[in-house]
């Protein structure tokens, strides 16, 4: 339909002649550098791009954590205010969850699904960009709260009268990442302006309109993804021969569509709360802040297997790879994730055990809980199992996904320890749930996905992280992670409260507190070094070959780094784990007929995902100014839903575009020769 | 390959992409819709009652509907769905003016609906129900207004897709394609309103006294 889908193949797009978009507008396809990247819509790129602002946040929220520890390293200390203490543990929180973990599983997403599947881009390239610059903004909206904090404690707002009105002065978010009402929302009568007096400062309008931002990029991705597995997969790639880590893309993309309404809507009422005075969560006018509780983890729980979920996948790659055997009941781990995603929704009360939900929602929230350990364990007996005989080599990723088993199952002793609502009621709130939820959040996923991304970073940049380096990080990570977190089973047990800024000397919690600083230093130390590494091997590290490892998936039989046309032809497999059968057993990749001098489709870049993205930058700064009365700041919010609209609006009209690129003729590895390897020792 | 050339080749459901992102959006939504009525619901529940008006006397919604208006929009609702699919069965047969009337007709009985929603806030909002009086006025104006926005865009996208539908690029496979996806979406909300009008408007009728039991014999009104 489209004319300009029909120019003639060329080698490169920047031997396209210019060319006009539907609306007049010269497409950018012919860009580099800087340009390319802003304007891309190639899986591949915005992977990458995913990627880098995690790990830059992952170093944010690393930060914040070492200022708390510092903090608590001794009794009594002063090293921040309360005030500041409170906003450093909301914002490492938040910052990690949503910043650090979620884009970074979007980036192995991103990068790996096309590849494992064989096709050649997601099925809606620019909805794909739209999702990334979705998440830059609402991750930059929500750091900028910092910005306001920071001009705040300067002094430069001090002449401005709506300054000198505000009640509370947090900038930055500070009331803890699940933003429990009423702390978050309001009491009292509203007055003309429809404000209620509230309890916290306008940090709290920062992380509503930034959450609700990041939700939008959130989902937008799973429409997208799930869209991808299901229609895109090459011929022969049946469901049954997806690679573990593409049907625990599914599994999280169909979490996140069925979980993120709820915080969305949760989000909207506490925002009408706070900003045009209505009752959602205010308690004097008979509003019920256990409904935010309800709403929060109906969201929050399946939130929690959204985080682990990608990490699962990861580790269910790299342990057959470096067992030189597939994965042992691939069947019941795929079945095993389903269900662990079903039961997520199922088990949001067991963070609520002490509001008082009367005893059969109790017992059966308890019940459900224990329940949802089965899928679990089967999962980590069934990695076993996979181990168990191979020939294993030890590389970086295998080392890591090895201590993702061992600390991840720490995490979830400590998990079916909660689902017990009596001995729940003695741990909520103490630093024996802290000690819990890092060990499954860190000790699980962040190990799983640094296996990840040592295992694939050759792929992403045809370049080989060193070993040396690598194992020196793991073995600190390791290590600081159990001094930093181990402890707090015990702090907790002998009665540190959470989210305490302080605490008094003689209650015994002195030495453990000061280990676990020591621990969260060296902690910091092995993810920088190891972050450090990976960072210096993307642009210098030494070149390696497409398959370092002797992969097992469709992704290792393509050059490195992967050409922007993927797959020169099209894939047909007939066999799970494809490309090992293609390697070392007997039933071959064969090709399609496509790509060569035909060429084949890519799609055109365009700005108009980032234009329309670009409206909620103005939507997440206007809605917090509103809130501290800067006079017209609603102009900037009715701007910014303009911007959105102009941009969804020109996306439409432009044309999806395209043009065709000439691939050169495959020429598969033989079978039987595996391919030279490489691996870093 | 891109969603522009899902017509070259086949997905491997024989589903094109727009149409499952959409059922994926539509999914998504059922779940946005239901934590907003079940906020309603919960509240209704716990204060059946009603609201207070400016006045302090305690009100009871059955005094505040009007269910005549309301059926009549909600008639006008279902028709326009009616509408939407016989806009979507001319494009794919490719008749464009059959299109073109249908979706005038939908955007007209969709207007027809917002304007009753306009008339009912402001009546509301002058009997006393406002959105901070107190936790009916909350609920009842977000889920409502938030099923306004729905309809408005819906309204929003079908007008561009009729002036579009004039530059001759709104045909064959795709354009009939953008056609049904747009029904998809219109004729979700509409069942969406469905539901509720039955769980805010008509369950309160439900009974001698209302199904919250709220003590106001409906017979009286």
């Amino acid at each position: 339909m489209s004319h300009d889908a029909h120019h003639a193949p060329v080698a490169s797009k920047l031997e396209l002649a210019p060319e006009r978009s539907d609306l007049g507008l010269y497409r950018p396809d012919r860009t580099r550098g800087l340009l390319d990247w802003l304007t891309t819509v190639d899986h591949k790129k915005i992977g990458v791009l995913y990627g880098a602002f995690a790990m830059l946040y992952f170093l944010i929220g690393g930060l914040e954590a070492l200022a708390i520890r510092t903090q608590l390293a001794r009794p009594d200390q002063t090293f921040v205010t309360a005030r500041m203490y409170n906003q450093l543990f909301t914002m490492h929180g938040t910052t990690m969850i949503f910043l650090g973990v979620m884009p970074l599983s979007a980036a192995f997403f991103n990068f790996l699904v096309p590849l494992q599947i064989g096709a050649r881009d997601v099925a809606f390239p620019r909805l794909n960009a739209f999702s990334l610059w979705a998440f830059v903004f609402g991750a930059f909206v929500l750091n900028a709260s910092w910005l306001f904090e920071f001009g705040h404690l300067a002094g430069w707002f001090d002449g401005f009268a709506w300054h000198q009105a505000l009640t509370y002065t947090d900038f930055a978010p500070a009331n803890g990442w699940f933003s429990y009402a009423p702390l978050s929302g309001t009491f009292g009568q509203a007055n003309a302006a429809l404000q209620a007096p509230r309890f916290t400062g306008v940090g709290t309008d920062f992380w509503i309109i930034g959450i609700q931002i990041l939700g939008v990029a959130s989902l937008a991705a799973s429409f997208n993804f799930i869209c991808t597995i299901i229609n895109m997969r090459a011929k022969g790639m049946t469901m049954m021969r997806l690679p573990v880590f593409t049907w625990m893309t599914l599994v999280t993309s169909f979490l996140i569509i069925l979980a993120f309404p709820a915080i969305t809507v949760a989000l909207i009422e506490l925002m009408f709360d706070r900003q045009f005075g209505a009752n959602f969560f205010n308690p004097s006018a008979g509003g019920q802040p256990v409904l935010w509780q309800h709403l929060f983890w109906i969201f929050g729980h399946p939130e929690v297997y959204i985080l682990v979920l990608p990490a699962m996948g990861i580790v269910s790659e790299i342990l057959p790879t470096f067992s030189g055997k597939a994965l042992f009941g691939y069947p019941i781990i795929v079945f095993s994730g389903a269900v662990i995603g079903f039961l997520g929704f199922a088990v949001w009360s067991h963070h609520m055990f002490t509001t008082g939900l009367g005893p059969v929602p109790t017992a059966a929230f308890a019940l459900l809980t224990m329940a949802i350990a089965v899928p679990t364990g089967v999962k980590i007996f069934n990695w076993l199992g996979t181990i168990w005989g191979g020939r294993i080599r030890f590389t970086p990723p295998m080392v890591l996904a090895l201590g993702f088993i061992w600390m991840f199952m720490c995490g979830g002793f400590s998990g079916v320890m909660h689902s017990a609502a009596p001995a729940d009621s003695q741990q909520q709130d103490s630093y024996f749930v802290i000690a819990h939820f890092h060990y499954v959040l860190l000790g699980g996923v962040l190990l799983g996905l640094m296996a990840g991304l040592y295992f694939w970073f050759p792929k992403i940049f045809g370049r080989m992280p060193n070993a040396t380096v690598a194992y020196v990080a793991s073995g600190l990570v390791i290590l600081g992670f159990n001094l930093a977190f181990g402890p707090m089973h015990y702090l907790g047990l002998a009665g540190q409260p959470r989210r305490t800024h302080t605490y008094h000397a003689g209650n015994g919690w002195e030495d453990w507190n000061f280990v676990a600083t020591v621990g969260a230093f060296i902690l910091g130390i092995g993810v920088f070094m190891a972050f450090a590494n990976l960072v210096y091997t993307a642009f210098k590290g030494p070149k390696c070959s497409s398959d370092p490892w002797d992969g097992r998936t469709l992704e290792w039989s393509l050059p490195s780094p992967v050409p922007e046309y993927n797959f020169a032809q099209s894939p047909v497999v007939s066999a799970r784990d494809a490309f090992t059968e293609h390697k070392h057993g007997t039933k071959r990749i064969a090709y399609e007929a496509d790509g060569g001098e035909a060429g084949v489709h890519m799609p055109s870049q365009s700005w108009m995902p980032m234009l329309a993205a670009g409206g909620f930058l103005f939507i997440g700064f206007g809605m917090p100014m509103m809130a501290m009365g800067i006079p017209h700041a609603g102009w900037i919010v009715v701007s910014g839903v303009a911007v959105l609209f102009a941009g969804i609006w020109f996306w439409a009209l432009e044309g999806p575009g395209g043009y065709m690129l000439k691939t050169p003729a495959v020429s598969p590895t033989p079978a039987g020769t595996p391919a030279a390897s490489t691996s870093a020792h | 390959m891109s969603q522009d050339a899902a017509h070259h080749a086949p997905t491997s459901t024989g589903i094109d992409h727009k149409k499952l992102i959409m059922w994926l959006f539509l999914a998504s939504d059922c779940m946005f819709f239901g934590t907003l009525i079940s906020t309603h619901l919960l509240y209704r529940k716990l204060y059946p009652t009603g609201f207070t008006d400016a006045e302090g006397h305690q009100q009871f919604v059955q005094k505040l509907f009007n269910i005549e208006l309301t059926s009549f929009s909600t008639f006008i609702l279902l028709m326009s769905s009616f509408l939407m699919a016989l806009a979507v069965s001319a494009m794919h047969k490719g008749q464009l003016k059959s299109f073109r009337r249908n979706v005038v007709g939908v955007i007209f009985f969709g207007l027809i609906f917002l304007g009753c929603q306009v008339y009912e806030f402001t009546h509301f909002y002058h009997q006393g129900l406002t959105i901070q009086n107190s936790v009916l006025g909350s609920t009842f104006y977000v889920l409502t207004g938030t099923h306004g926005t729905h309809v408005a865009i819906g309204i929003l996208w079908l007008v561009m897709l009729y002036f579009y539908s004039f530059t001759g690029k709104l045909g064959g496979h795709v354009g009939a394609l953008d056609v049904e996806v747009a029904g998809l979406y219109w004729h979700f909300v509409d069942i969406v309103w469905i539901i509720i009008f039955t769980a805010v408007y008509l369950v309160e009728y439900l009974g001698p006294s209302g199904i919250w039991g709220n003590g106001l014999p409906v017979l009286a009104k």
